[in-house]
């Protein structure tokens, strides 16, 4: 009994002494719960406010606008793929060219072209561009520095065509080019390194060297190539002003009338090739030419020229063998002669042992003296020549030519020539 | 013993081989058949539809490429562009000096075809050679 009742007043005063604590507590529990409900609602709200801001996002940016955005980032990536290969392409514009210097003798010596030259001589300094403007955008300048014979240095604006590729069926062209008839005119024409002769056959030469045929047109020329069922074919369409005989330098020569003229007469000509699957290196080919030229006599000689020919050319197996074959048709426009037919042609062959590769060439040509787009040229008379020669590469970009040449020169009645020369040449290209 | 020597020269062997594989690869732009790989690097195919090749040349095996693929020594590959931007007044391949050059060029470059000597990855590869 004593001890329950101890018990009993220790337990009274025990809660008497606790009282207030508890009291405390109870205060700060719901104080704490307060703050507690505070920060849900808190937290309640800002959920709701970033459903709001995410859902508003979605909604400000409709399917349309996304697209847009996707096609606006496509075309930033694709402008900064474009812009780095438009650098690559722009890099690689760069000064390339041909040069040459060499020696010789020559023993011509008839009443028409006088006597031949001998000793060194340079030959050309040909520089030429081809800067890539963007994708379709084509441009090639080209500027040739050549000796005349009466020793002055020469300056010609060769080549200035700017053109756009459609596509590799379709490159059209505009300014002054190379006319393409044939194969050498436009595959060698200044680059001396290029061709594995030293010479060039002399109906094919430049129009102020010996040429017979307009070497340059100023005009516009259709140009490309498709895959063929046989191979590779490939065309040439072009057309621009007629080329005009006039003097220069005592001599009467083809001039491409590069400003124009004053009439309308017009050149015009195609190129047809086919490089065969089935023999690679092969190229054969169709061409032809028509145009009306006029000479600047007092009474002005005027030809319908019209000329159609082939080639071939090889190019595999350390051969190369070229042959071109040139026929005309003339029409006499102003003294009324009538038809000309005359003909022109050479065969070449090479074969590279190594560094090393001899040659030979045979050309023709025929010229009917009663033409007067022949009789009125300075080159233009019949001849026949011979050529052996020897090339040797002392580097890929550098060649050691020597060549012998013997040429029967017709047309001159009785000083008609026979006569033999001897070349060396050293022609590098860059 | 003479079975493991023979296992070893086969492996031997055939890891010689997977090095000398080379991988033409273009960007994903491209669409071209293997056979018309020579076609653009001899220049005579510059379109892939309307879209311009842009060809690169790869310093470090582009003599493996060019006697595989192109059949040309570089001298004659060298003479032929040449000889096409002299007439043509198309300019040559650029030249890239590595692999791992090509592949982030083609990868970024719409148009560019190249080739690498390593396996490409998940590069768009046109040809194995």
């Amino acid at each position: 009994m004593n001890i329950t009742r101890q018990s009993a007043c220790l337990g009274l005063a025990g809660i008497l002494l606790a009282g207030p604590a508890l009291a405390d507590d109870a205060a700060r529990i719901r104080e704490l719960e307060k703050k507690l409900e505070r920060s849900m609602q808190r937290i309640d709200e800002l959920s709701a406010k970033v459903q709001r801001l995410e859902q508003g996002a979605t909604a400000a940016a409709p399917a349309a606008d996304q697209e847009a955005r996707v096609e606006a980032l496509e075309r930033r990536v694709g402008q900064l793929g474009d812009g780095i290969s438009r650098r690559v392409l722009e890099d690689n514009t760069l000064l390339r060219g041909f040069a040459d210097v060499g020696a010789g003798y020559s023993g011509e010596n008839n009443p028409s072209f006088g006597r031949g030259r001998k000793g060194f001589g340079v030959g050309n300094l040909d520089l030429y561009l081809t800067p890539q403007i963007g994708e379709r955008v084509r441009s090639l300048v080209e500027l040739n520095f050549e000796v005349g014979e009466d020793g002055h240095t020469d300056a010609d604006l060769e080549r200035a065509q700017l053109g756009y590729a459609f596509s590799d069926a379709a490159t059209v062209w505009l300014g002054r080019f190379h006319t393409p008839y044939g194969y050498w005119n436009t595959a060698y024409h200044h680059g001396a390194q290029l061709q594995t002769s030293l010479s060039r056959p002399r109906f094919l030469d430049f129009e102020d060297r010996g040429g017979i045929l307009p070497a340059h047109t100023v005009g516009t020329w259709l140009s490309g190539s498709v895959p063929a069922a046989a191979g590779q074919f490939g065309y040439d369409l072009y057309g621009g002003n007629a080329q005009r005989i006039e003097t220069d330098a005592g001599r009467r020569t083809l001039n491409p009338m590069a400003w124009g003229r004053r009439d309308s007469a017009y050149t015009a000509g195609f190129n047809a090739w086919l490089e065969p699957g089935a023999v690679d290196g092969l190229r054969l080919g169709l061409h032809g030419l028509r145009s009306t030229i006029e000479d600047d006599a007092a009474a002005p000689n005027r030809t319908r020229l019209a000329m159609v020919g082939g080639y071939g050319v090889y190019q595999a197996n350390h051969w190369e063998v070229l042959a071109e074959y040139f026929q005309f048709g003339n029409r006499d426009l102003s003294g009324g002669s009538g038809l000309h037919r005359s003909r022109a042609g050479y065969a070449q062959a090479g074969y590279a042992w190594g560094a090393v590769t001899p040659y030979a060439r045979l050309e023709s040509a025929r010229l009917d003296q009663r033409d007067s787009y022949f009789l009125s040229q300075y080159y233009g008379r019949s001849y026949r020549r011979g050529v052996l020669g020897l090339r040797y590469d002392l580097d890929p970009r550098a060649a050691l030519k020597f060549e012998f040449a013997n040429t029967d020169q017709r047309d001159l009645g009785a000083a008609n020539d026979r006569y033999n020369e001897a070349r060396i040449q050293y022609s590098i290209r860059f | 013993m003479a079975i493991r020597k023979t296992f070893l020269a086969a492996s031997a062997f055939a890891a010689l081989g997977a090095q000398a594989d080379g991988y033409v690869i273009a960007h994903l732009t491209v669409n071209v058949a293997p056979e018309e790989v020579r076609q653009i690097f001899t220049g005579n195919m510059q379109f892939s539809g309307a879209r311009r090749l842009v060809p690169v040349d790869n310093g470090a095996v582009q003599g493996d490429f060019l006697y595989k693929v192109v059949r040309m020594d570089p001298d004659r590959y060298n003479a032929v562009w040449t000889r096409k931007a002299f007439r043509e007044g198309v300019a040559p391949p650029p030249v890239l000096l590595s692999d791992q050059e090509v592949m982030d060029f083609v990868r970024r470059t719409p148009g560019a075809i190249g080739y690498v000597g390593t396996n490409p990855g998940s590069a768009n590869v046109i040809l194995k050679y």
